[in-house]
């Protein structure tokens, strides 16, 4: 289909490209009561931008209706954005896993021995476990009038569980998720199970006064929420062009040295693994952020030519959207004190497992307020027991200029590799 | 494509099969700043086959396009013989309707050109400046939707259902003397496309509200009588009732409010209404086929109701509500809410004021949040009240609560109740994102912990 589209632009266009995307997606999930729900999904996207009379134009289908997708875009140019648009020339595609045969192949079957496998390790009395496994497989084309056309297969398995503590000890949902292109291996498993033991073992403790503002331990999944207002400042329009606090800042020493933050589309076999991008754009590992200066902005071609500096790969096609400037997969390098020695450091603060995004007062300029049902009291170095009713406060741009010490614990969590932080510079309010 | 959906269904072997697909025309018009940076179509088409069979659980096959119907049907089937139910899927039974209400539209988005639709955006643009040279940036998002459903199942319902939505949001941003405040609204109005002409005066109050921001002190945490607005009330119990009147599928243990609960003083009585018109949660009929109707959830402070699909309603031993409802082209229905409200009660807003020393007004809400037991609502715009009056803005008003000590604290309820036109959608985990509608009059809590949420 995309050859056919940019025939029938020839000699209408300055210049276009376009993304073909399949999906086939079965999910498996085991309800509380043990029984089990299959749901498959297939679904094709073409997105189509077009360059005509220094304007710009987009439309998108998920059918094969060719004609009509091309006038919409043609239609949306005349009444689309002026900008000169420079499409990419062809290059040499670099090596990387996107796509493991055994999961993108995996069948109802072979899902559910391994929802089945979580959920009876996590299941006890008092408890409620609902888990799923998942597998998409799929591929991505990318074509232009400059030449170009690429493609590579994907698949993305995923295994994840809710699990609730029940009665006495109650608790808010626990909820943890494995996603890589391959299937889940035994270690993979375990590790969700560890961490549900870590979270929901430890007695609830009341009266535990007041906490402050101390030193806080923040685990890998709570690294990722606190990460979301700087992932947006780093990222797009608003990082070139609009209001992110780092904003024109290149060079600069925005963060604690201790701070290195890389995306990596070239990290083999996780969720944002590509060789090229959705502009045709091929893919390269960008170092945004070196020992806490500030290197480089993601950007698309659409928010480069808008900016007037060159795409750094960045570019995503969504349904119904224009373009979306995104990060593939973040990677923060990891320090080199172990969790355990962290922790031992802390004569009395707090840990979080995880955090509940809630947005903020002002996300983009870092101000945040996070609750945390998956909050510890740690004294001695010792973690003495759960806090509820815990939400922090302050702003993460601050917060990463006082980075105590980082982990050398570096997790993926979905397609981010952060390992464990401990920050100050956080508020910890616990209402209970 | 009624042939085409009815020859695809009668393939099915099946138990029961049902059928839907759904084609969304979309429009978009981005302007940021005074420029327009996106103005662009879409055209999505997809759809779910659901199957189950005696001794089976559910199985789904979720699909985009309409050509090749046949194959998802006999897909959805396989998939069904793969699952396992220790307890049988099990409808309540529905009558049995042939409902059709794709007339054309008037007004219809589609017949509007792509230059039209632009020049609207810029307009609005223009009034989000407007003479205050203190806001200095700003987004205009201009969005039209038209929906055209397709339904039938093997039980004989079929449902052809066309609607169409104008959406305008805006952002503002406000900056003197290096602060910076921002405000955000919405409008979403069924219809069609004269739906957009009323977006100005939405336009003009979020600048307004911007500025006013940057002269707002920082609310003093602490603990206040607390006035909601109709927008704060209605998300409020979205939130914390609706959210929790639905019960989860067979054989879950939900946080489900028990009936016969009182969860709140006499003067709440909350509900739900899909019959409510020209509503974003309004349908003649849910995505499973039911007739919707107006559900009472809480009647002067004890939970008298749930909203149920067939399935949990055969569970509960219930008759369905019709609030089944699927999230986008492939989601399967799960109980939802559609337009809740909070029913009136008596005195006006003055009356709710009256004798607060001291007191918070909560006049927008960023944001409704809940957690198990636990909600959050942030304040976009906030101000104090003193002397029963209300007087200077605050900013970063932060509510958190446990949600039954917190509806405990309403001590009055004002016979104020309206709508909210807000672009508001109920986000549910894997159940995804649907459209909803919340209407309530003022209400006020008494002894409310204040916190602030800004650092």
């Amino acid at each position: 289909m995309i050859g056919r589209l940019l025939d029938a632009l020839a000699g209408r266009v300055t210049a276009a490209d376009a993304v073909v995307k399949t999906d086939d997606t079965i999910t498996l999930s085991i309800s509380p009561d043990g029984d089990t729900r299959v749901a498959g999904a297939r679904s094709q996207l073409s997105h189509l931008r077009v360059a005509r009379q220094g304007r710009i134009g987009f439309a998108s289908t998920t059918g094969d209706e060719d004609a009509e997708l091309v006038g919409r875009a043609m239609a949306g140019a005349a009444s689309g954005e002026a900008l000169e648009l420079f499409l990419p020339a062809p290059a040499p595609l670099p090596a990387v896993v996107t796509r493991e045969p055994q999961a993108a192949t995996a069948d109802a079957e072979e899902l559910h021995a391994l929802a089945r496998a979580l959920y009876e390790r996590l299941t006890r009395t008092h408890r409620r476990v609902e888990a799923w496994a998942e597998r998409s497989t799929g591929s991505v084309q990318v074509a232009s009038t400059r030449s170009v056309l690429a493609g590579y297969e994907v698949s993305v398995a995923g295994l994840g569980a809710v699990v609730e503590s029940i009665g006495a000890e109650s608790a808010p949902p626990c909820r943890v998720h494995y996603a890589a292109v391959a299937l889940p291996a035994l270690r993979d498993v375990e590790r969700l199970v560890d961490e549900v033991s870590a979270r929901l073992d430890p007695p609830i403790l009341t009266g535990a006064g007041a906490i402050g503002s101390g030193p806080v331990y923040l685990a890998p999944r709570a690294v990722a929420a606190l990460l979301r207002p700087v992932r947006a400042a780093l990222t797009g329009y608003e990082a070139l062009l609009g209001r992110s606090p780092l904003r024109g800042r290149l060079g600069e020493q925005v963060f604690d040295r201790k701070l290195t933050l890389l995306d990596d589309p070239l990290a083999p076999g996780r969720p944002g693994s590509r060789p090229i991008d959705d502009d045709g754009v091929v893919s390269r590992r960008v170092t945004l952020v070196d020992r806490g200066v500030l290197t480089a902005l993601a950007s698309d071609l659409l928010v480069g030519a808008r900016a007037q500096v060159p795409s750094t790969g960045h570019g995503w096609r969504m349904p119904n959207a224009a373009t979306r400037v995104g990060l593939t997969n973040l990677r923060m390098e990891p320090g080199t004190e172990d969790p355990g020695a962290l922790l031992g450091g802390l004569s009395r603060g707090v840990m979080i497992q995880d955090l509940e995004w809630g947005g903020g007062a002002n996300p983009l300029a870092g101000t945040v307020v996070l609750r945390a049902p998956w909050a510890y009291l740690v004294e001695g170095g010792l973690i003495r027991g759960r806090l509820e009713g815990v939400t922090l406060f302050g702003n993460v741009f601050e917060v990463l200029n006082r980075i105590a010490a980082v982990g050398n614990d570096p997790t993926w969590v979905g397609a981010q590799e952060l390992p464990s932080l401990v920050v100050e510079g956080l508020t910890v309010a616990c209402d209970r | 494509m009624k042939s085409r959906i009815l020859d695809a269904l009668g393939l099915s072997r099946a138990g029961y099969t049902e059928l839907r697909v759904r084609r969304v025309w979309s429009t978009t018009v981005l302007v940021r700043g005074r420029s327009v940076e996106v103005a662009t179509s879409g055209v999505e088409t997809g759809g779910l086959v659901r199957c189950s069979s005696p001794g089976t659980g559910w199985g789904m096959m979720g699909f985009s396009g309409s050509d090749g119907l046949d194959a998802p049907v006999l897909r959805a089937h396989e998939l069904s013989l793969a699952a396992t139910s220790r307890v049988p899927v099990i409808l309540a039974p529905i009558t049995v309707r042939q409902h059709e209400s794709a007339t054309p539209l008037d007004d219809d988005p589609r017949e509007i050109p792509l230059t039209e639709k632009r020049q609207r955006g810029e307009t609005l643009a223009a009034s989000l400046f407007g003479p205050d040279r203190r806001v200095v940036s700003g987004r205009i998002l201009l969005r039209d939707e038209v929906v055209e459903t397709w339904l039938a199942t093997s039980e004989g319902t079929w449902v052809h259902d066309l609607r169409s939505e104008v959406s305008v949001a805006a952002l503002a941003i406000a900056e003197e003397e290096g602060n910076i405040e921002r405000a955000l609204g919405s409008l979403a109005l069924r219809g069609g496309w004269r739906a957009a002409e009323t977006g100005e005066r939405l336009v003009r109050d979020v600048a307004a509200r911007a500025v006013e921001l940057l002269h707002a002190a920082p609310v003093r945490p602490g603990r206040y009588t607390v006035v909601l607005d109709p927008a704060a009330a209605g998300a409020l119990v979205h939130r914390a009732v609706s959210h929790l009147a639905r019960p989860a599928l067979p054989g879950a243990d939900p946080d489900v409010l028990p009936m016969g609960t009182r969860i709140g003083p006499e003067c709440l009585s909350v509900g739900d209404d899909p019959t409510a018109v020209g509503l974003r949660g309004t349908s003649v009929c849910d995505d499973e086929g039911t007739g919707t109707r107006r559900t009472p959830i809480v009647q002067n402070g004890v939970v008298v109701g749930h909203l149920h699909t067939r399935e949990t309603a055969a569970a509960a031993g219930q008759a369905p509500t019709g609030h089944a409802r699927a999230a986008g082209l492939r989601g399967a229905p799960h109980p939802r809410p559609t337009n809740t409200y909070l029913a009136q009660g008596s005195g006006s807003f003055e009356d709710l004021l009256d004798g607060i020393p001291a007191g918070i007004y909560v006049a927008d809400t960023l944001a409704a949040e809940a957690d198990g037991e636990r909600v959050g609502l942030r304040s976009g715009a906030a101000r104090m009240i003193r002397h029963g009056r209300l007087a200077e803005p605050v900013k970063g008003v932060n509510i958190e609560a446990g949600i039954l000590p917190l509806l405990g604290r309403i001590d009055a309820v004002a016979e104020d109740f309206c709508w909210d036109g807000q672009r508001a959608t109920c986000r549910d985990g894997s159940a995804g994102v649907v459209s909803v509608s919340t209407g309530a009059p003022h209400v006020r809590l008494l002894d409310v912990a204040v916190g602030e949420g800004y650092s």
